[in-house]
C-alpha cells in the first residue's frame, strides 16, 4: 500500500519520522506556552524536562527506577523459571498438562491484578507481595509459548535426531530446548513489559517508592510537572526494556531464519 | 557385512487423533538385497513413506515383521539413516555442528570426529560453508548437509523419503549425480521413496510400484541399465521402454488415489 | 464428550475441594483463605444486598465505553494510516514509540485531567485499548494481499469503495485479535483505577471489602471480577470465531 521507491524514497521517510515527533513536542510546548490549557493541566514541555533534570540531579529518579527494575527483573525472573518449565513440562508429561491446561486457561484471560488484594492480605504491603503478583501475572504468557514451542517441534528432526543415536535423555536437553527456543524467547518478550506495567500498577497502589509510588504521591499533591515527568520516565524505562529484548534475541537467535530475513 | 531387508506381510493402521482409523498398509512383503537401491514408488497416500518409517523405526510396527539383516527393527539406530524432503536440519547448529552430530553420540574421538564431518562436507561440496547456518543456505546445499548428516555415521542402510522432492528440476538433476556419486564411492542398501517414475527408473536397481491406499506391493521391476549409469542413459530407448512400463503400472494407482482424495 | 469435560475440568475440581478443606481443617488460617462455602455465602449475600449488581454494572458501563472508544478510533485510526501513506508517515513512528510505554501510568494523568469519577476510567481504558486496536488493524489492513486490491480498483471501484469493501473484510481478522487484547488491557485498567480511586465499581467494592475486613466476600467479589473477565473473553473468542467463519 505505502510503497517507498528508492533511497531517496528512504531518507524522506526517515525525515519524516523525525519531523512528527519533534512536532509532537513542539506542539506539546506551544499549547502549553500559549496557556491553551491551565498549567495544571498539561505542564510545558520544558516544565517537565527541568523537572526531570533536577530528580536526576538529586538521585531520585535513579533511586526510583532502581526500585522499580529491581521489583521487576525478581518477578520476571520468577515468571520466566516457572514459566518455562511448567511449559515444557506440559508438553511432556500427560499428567503435567492433565494438571496445568484447565489452570492456565481460566487463568490466561483473567485480570490478574483483580487479585492483588488478596496477595495484600496473604503477603503484607511490601515488596513480597508486588514481585509476587509481578510473577503471577507475567508466567501465563511463558507458559503458553513454551508449552507451544516445546510441543511443536519439527517431527522430522526430531527423528533424524533418533536416527544419528540420540538417547530419551538427551533429546530434551539438546534438541527439544533449542528448537523450542524462539518460542519461549517471544514468550519472555510478551511476559517482561507486562512485568513492568504490574510492577508500576502495584506501586501505584500500594506505595513504597519507584516509579509507579512517586507517581501517585506526585498526583495527590497535584504536582503536574511531577506527574507527567513520571510518565516520561516510565515511558522510557518501558522502551529500553522493549528495545534491549529485541537485541538479546538477535544475537541469541542469529540462526533463526527471521532473524536472516532482516 | 552383509544386510538385507525383509518385509513380511507388514500392515499398518493410520489412527487420526480425531476420525476413524484407516488401514495404510495391507499386507507388504519385499525384500531388499544388500547393496541394492530398492525405490518405493507409487501415487501419494499409498503408504510408501508410512512403510519407510516403520523400517527406520519410528512407527512401531503392530502387524508383521520388520527384518534387517536377520534381526527384528525396534526402533531407530544409526544403522538405519535417513534423509527426509524437507531436511529436518537443526537450524540452530551450523552445517559442520549438523554434521558433527552423529559423530558425537557415537564418542568418536574429537580430532577423528573433525576429520570425519569435514571429509563429508567435502563429499557433497560444501566446502567454504562449514560455519554457515542452514537458514543461509539454498534447499540444494540444505539437501547436501542433510546426506552429509546422514552419511557421517555410516549407516549400512539409507532411507531416503522423497528427498529431492522440495527441489526444482534443475538442482534435482544435479543432485542425482551426487547422490550415484557417492554411491560409487561407498555403496550402501538404499531405499528410495518417490512418486517420480523418471527419478525412480534412473536412480535405482530395483522398482517396487505400490498400489493407492491400502498399499500393496503391486509388482517389482528391474531397472538396472545396460550401460550403466550416466545421464545418457535418460535418452536411450530401454530407458523410455522402463518408464512406459513403469508408468502404465502407476497410472491406474494414480487414478484410484485421485479419487480417494477427492470423496474422503 | 461430557466425560472429556468432567476429565478436563478436574483438577479445578480437585483445587476447589481444596480450599474447601484446608481452612477447616486448619491448614491455612481461615481468616486469610476464607472455605469455599462462606465465599460463596458471601458472594451470594453480596448478590441480595444489590452491592454485587450496582457496582458490576458500572464496572461494565465505564469499560464497555472505554473498550469502545478505543475500537472506533482505534480501527478509524489503523486503517486510514495503513491507507493514505501521508497519514502513516506522520503517525506511525508516535505510535511505535509509545507502544512499550506501560499505560497503566497514565492513570494518575487521566485522574488528574477527568477528575476522580468515571470520566478518569474510561479516558485510562481508552488510552490502554487505542494502540493494540491501532497496530492490529494497521497491520491486518496492510496485510490485505495487493492483487485482491489491484482487481478490486480493476473493476472499476473507486478507491473509498475498496477501502470499505475490501480492506476492511480483509484486515478483519487481524483486527479481531487485536480487539481481543484490547478487552483484556480494559479489564486490567479497569480494576487497577478502580482500586485507585472512586466511590463504585467491582474495583473499589473489593478495596472496601478489604480495608473493612470482610474477607470472605472480598474473595467473593475479587472472584466475581476474574471471572467476568473470563467469560467476556470466552463470548467474544464464540463472537469472532462466528463472524470469521467464511474465512474457512
Amino acid at each position: 500500500m505505502s510503497e517507498r521507491s528508492g533511497r531517496a524514497g528512504e531518507y524522506g521517510l526517515m525525515a519524516l519520522r523525525v519531523f512528527s515527533i519533534a512536532a509532537v513536542l513542539g506542539a506539546w510546548q506551544i499549547t502549553a506556552m500559549a496557556h491553551v490549557f491551565s498549567d495544571f493541566l498539561l505542564p510545558s514541555l520544558s516544565e517537565v524536562l527541568l523537572r526531570l533534570y533536577h530528580d536526576l540531579v538529586s538521585g531520585d529518579l535513579i533511586r526510583g527506577i532502581e526500585l522499580t527494575l529491581i521489583r521487576t527483573f525478581i518477578g520476571f525472573a520468577m515468571a520466566a523459571a516457572g514459566g518455562v518449565v511448567i511449559g515444557v513440562a506440559i508438553a511432556r508429561i500427560p499428567v503435567a498438562r492433565w494438571f496445568f491446561d484447565p489452570l492456565v486457561s481460566v487463568g490466561l484471560p483473567m485480570p490478574k491484578v483483580a487479585f492483588l488484594p488478596i496477595f495484600m492480605l496473604w503477603f503484607g504491603v511490601f515488596d513480597v507481595s508486588k514481585v509476587l503478583m509481578i510473577a503471577f501475572s507475567a508466567i501465563f504468557p511463558v507458559i503458553v509459548e513454551s508449552w507451544a514451542g516445546t510441543q511443536n517441534i519439527d517431527k522430522y528432526m526430531s527423528w533424524s535426531a533418533l536416527s544419528l543415536g540420540v538417547g530419551p535423555r538427551r533429546f530434551l536437553w539438546e534438541i527439544a530446548l533449542p528448537a523450542a527456543l524462539p518460542q519461549v524467547f517471544t514468550g519472555l518478550q510478551v511476559a517482561l513489559p507486562i512485568s513492568l506495567i504490574v510492577a508500576i500498577i502495584c506501586e501505584m497502589q500500594m506505595g513504597g517508592q519507584g516509579l509507579g509510588g512517586s507517581i501517585m504521591t506526585d498526583m495527590r499533591f497535584a504536582d503536574s510537572p511531577g506527574v507527567f515527568s513520571g510518565i516520561v520516565a516510565i515511558a522510557l524505562v518501558g522502551m529500553v526494556m522493549v528495545k534491549a529484548m529485541e537485541l538479546v534475541r538477535r544475537r541469541l537467535l542469529i540462526w533463526h531464519q527471521e532473524t536472516q530475513a532482516e | 557385512m552383509t544386510t538385507g531387508i525383509q518385509f513380511k506381510a507388514v500392515h499398518h493402521t493410520y489412527r487420526p487423533p480425531r476420525g476413524k482409523p484407516v488401514l495404510a498398509l495391507d499386507g507388504v512383503s519385499l525384500e531388499v538385497k544388500d547393496r541394492e537401491f530398492m525405490a518405493l514408488l507409487g501415487p501419494s497416500g499409498c503408504g510408501k513413506s508410512t512403510l519407510l518409517y516403520l523400517l527406520g523405526g519410528f512407527l512401531p510396527v503392530e502387524n508383521g515383521e520388520i527384518s534387517v539383516d536377520g534381526k527384528k527393527v525396534h526402533g531407530p539406530g544409526t544403522d538405519r539413516g535417513i534423509v527426509f524432503q524437507h531436511f529436518a536440519l537443526f537450524p540452530w547448529k551450523t552445517v559442520r555442528e549438523n554434521v558433527l552430530y552423529g559423530l558425537e553420540k557415537q564418542h568418536v574421538a574429537k580430532p577423528e570426529r573433525v576429520r570425519r564431518a569435514q571429509a563429508m562436507i567435502e563429499l557433497v561440496h560444501l566446502n567454504g560453508f562449514e560455519d554457515s547456518y542452514p537458514s543461509q543456505l539454498s534447499g540444494g546445499m540444505k539437501q547436501r548437509v542433510a546426506i552429509a548428516r546422514t552419511l557421517a555415521v555410516e549407516p549400512e542402510i539409507l532411507l531416503m523419503d522423497e528427498p529431492f522432492g522440495a527441489l526444482d528440476a534443475q538442482t534435482r538433476a544435479l543432485m542425482h549425480e551426487e547422490l550415484l556419486a557417492i554411491m560409487r564411492r561407498a555403496p550402501k542398501t538404499v531405499v528410495f521413496v518417490t512418486h517420480d517414475v523418471r527419478e525412480a527408473v534412473y536412480l535405482a536397481d530395483r522398482v517396487a510400484v505400490m498400489s493407492a491406499r491400502p498399499g500393496r506391493i503391486k509388482e517389482i521391476v528391474d531397472t538396472k541399465l545396460p550401460g550403466g549409469v550416466n545421464p545418457e542413459v535418460q535418452q536411450s530407448p530401454e530407458f523410455a521402454q522402463k518408464v512406459e512400463h513403469l508408468w502404465q503400472l502407476v497410472r491406474d494407482e494414480a487414478i484410484k488415489a485421485q479419487a480417494q482424495a477427492e470423496h474422503g | 464428550m461430557i466425560l472429556r469435560f468432567l476429565i478436563r475440568i478436574f483438577p479445578l475440581v480437585l483445587l476447589a475441594g481444596l480450599w474447601e478443606i484446608a481452612p477447616r481443617l486448619g491448614w491455612v488460617n481461615p481468616e486469610v483463605l476464607p472455605p469455599a462455602s462462606a465465599v460463596a455465602s458471601a458472594w451470594y449475600g453480596l448478590l441480595m444486598s444489590g452491592d454485587l449488581v450496582t457496582n458490576g454494572v458500572s464496572s461494565l458501563i465505564n469499560l464497555s465505553a472505554g473498550l469502545a472508544l478505543g475500537i472506533f478510533v482505534g480501527m478509524a485510526a489503523g486503517v486510514l494510516m495503513a491507507w493514505y501513506p501521508a497519514v502513516d508517515a506522520l503517525v506511525s513512528p508516535l505510535m511505535k514509540s509509545l507502544y512499550p510505554m506501560p499505560k497503566s501510568a497514565l492513570i494518575p494523568v487521566m485522574i488528574l485531567w477527568f477528575g476522580l469519577g468515571a470520566g478518569s476510567k474510561i479516558a485510562s481504558i481508552f488510552m490502554g485499548c487505542l494502540l493494540p486496536v491501532v497496530l492490529s488493524s494497521y497491520n491486518g489492513a496492510r496485510g490485505v494481499e495487493q492483487t485482491l486490491i489491484w482487481s478490486a480498483l480493476g473493476l472499476g471501484a473507486s478507491r473509498r469503495r475498496v477501502l470499505w469493501e475490501v480492506v476492511v473484510p480483509g484486515a478483519l481478522p487481524e483486527i479481531m485479535a487485536g480487539i481481543r487484547n484490547a478487552l483484556a488491557i480494559s479489564f486490567i485498567l479497569l480494576v487497577s483505577s478502580e482500586f485507585l480511586v472512586g466511590q463504585r465499581g467491582l474495583g473499589y467494592l473489593i478495596s472496601f471489602l478489604g480495608d473493612g475486613g470482610v474477607y470472605d466476600a472480598m474473595f467473593a467479589a475479587v472472584l466475581t471480577v476474574a471471572a467476568i473477565g473470563f467469560f467476556a473473553d470466552r463470548v467474544y473468542l464464540f463472537f469472532m470465531q462466528r463472524t470469521l467463519r467464511w474465512r474457512e
